[in-house]
């Protein structure tokens, strides 16, 4: 029920840089990746439209999201499919992320647990998943 | 090292189908092996999320091959494409790591049965996999190849099929990775 969109330098950190993925995966959260600042800002552009598409689709069911670092292109690219940038943090170290985790407020009862729920009530075929 | 373009549910196993998920957040099991090989990671967006969307059903890839799939895919695959091209112009070494199994990112082994549809009954033990590969994976094939650039060497995280194994599914990854 959260991710956080995460600057490539947190995905593959540089020698001596912080490891956001170990502590991301830590916490449970998933992540979608940014694209480095090494690529094309047409390549770099086109991946952030994707993104920016996933996204669309799990706010649509309640899921949490949060940055993790800068990325060029992001905020526009959520502006596009008319999504504000979520809450976001430029963590200096292992404790700053984690503190900014742990803050974050509980998800709502969102996605999972409603499909849960109505597949409770349903006979015959599952609700989702492998019917 | 080289650099691992990773499916997206290896690193968000929220993208994944109702039940399958075999996580939260992260799937270490292949994270991990590429972290401790000194390889850089490249997730690539998930197919089948943006098009069917969360509450997708589990599906075979007769379900999903239809040309606006196919388009969607291409889409994406243009996108990853252009992403591999620049790590392959540079000489980077460059591995795909699909999800076996899956319909649209199986890599050796995908989900086949021309009988599903309708109303979704799929009883447990039914034997959809096949070998194969996925439709992102073709079309992702197909752009490099327009491009001319060699199909990378591919692994597959194996979690969905019957005889799934940690240790083997480990020990295929670091195969390949070792394989240039």
């Amino acid at each position: 029920m959260r991710i956080a969109l995460t600057a490539d330098p947190y995905v593959n950190p540089p020698p001596g840089g912080l490891d956001g993925l170990a502590i991301l995966a830590e916490a449970g959260w998933g992540v979608m990746q940014l694209p480095a600042a090494d690529y094309p800002p047409q390549t770099a552009a086109r991946m952030l439209a994707e993104v920016a598409e996933q996204v669309q689709e799990f706010r649509r069911h309640d899921y949490e999201f949060v940055v993790v670092g800068e990325c060029a292109g992001l905020a526009g690219a959520l502006a596009g499919a008319g999504l504000p940038l979520p809450d976001q943090i430029i963590p200096a170290t292992a404790d700053e992320l984690r503190g900014f985790l742990e803050s974050r407020p509980a998800p709502a009862a969102g996605h999972w647990a409603r499909l849960v729920e109505r597949a409770r009530h349903r006979t015959g075929a599952s609700a989702s998943g492998k019917p | 090292m080289g650099v691992a373009f990773v499916a997206h549910c290896m690193l968000n196993q929220n993208s994944k189908v109702w039940e399958g998920a075999h996580c939260p957040g992260v799937y270490s099991p292949v994270v991990d092996v590429l972290r401790a090989k000194g390889w850089r990671i490249e997730q690539m967006p998930c197919p089948e999320l943006a098009f069917s969307g969360l509450n997708r059903f589990w599906a075979v890839r007769e379900q999903l091959d239809t040309p606006a799939y196919r388009r969607h895919c291409r889409r994406l695959a243009v996108a990853v494409a252009d992403m591999i091209s620049m790590r392959a112009e540079r000489g980077e070494d460059v591995v795909l790591v699909g999800v076996e199994g899956s319909p649209s990112m199986g890599v050796r082994i995908t989900s086949s049965d021309p009988a599903m549809g309708g109303k979704p009954e799929w009883p447990e033990g039914s034997t959809e996999h096949t070998d194969g590969e996925g439709i992102f994976i073709e079309e992702l094939r197909a752009e490099l190849g327009r491009r001319g650039i060699g199909f990378p060497r591919v692994g597959g995280e194996t979690h969905a099929l019957p005889s799934h194994d940690e240790a083997a599914q480990r020990a295929g990854l670091e195969s390949v990775l070792g394989g240039r």
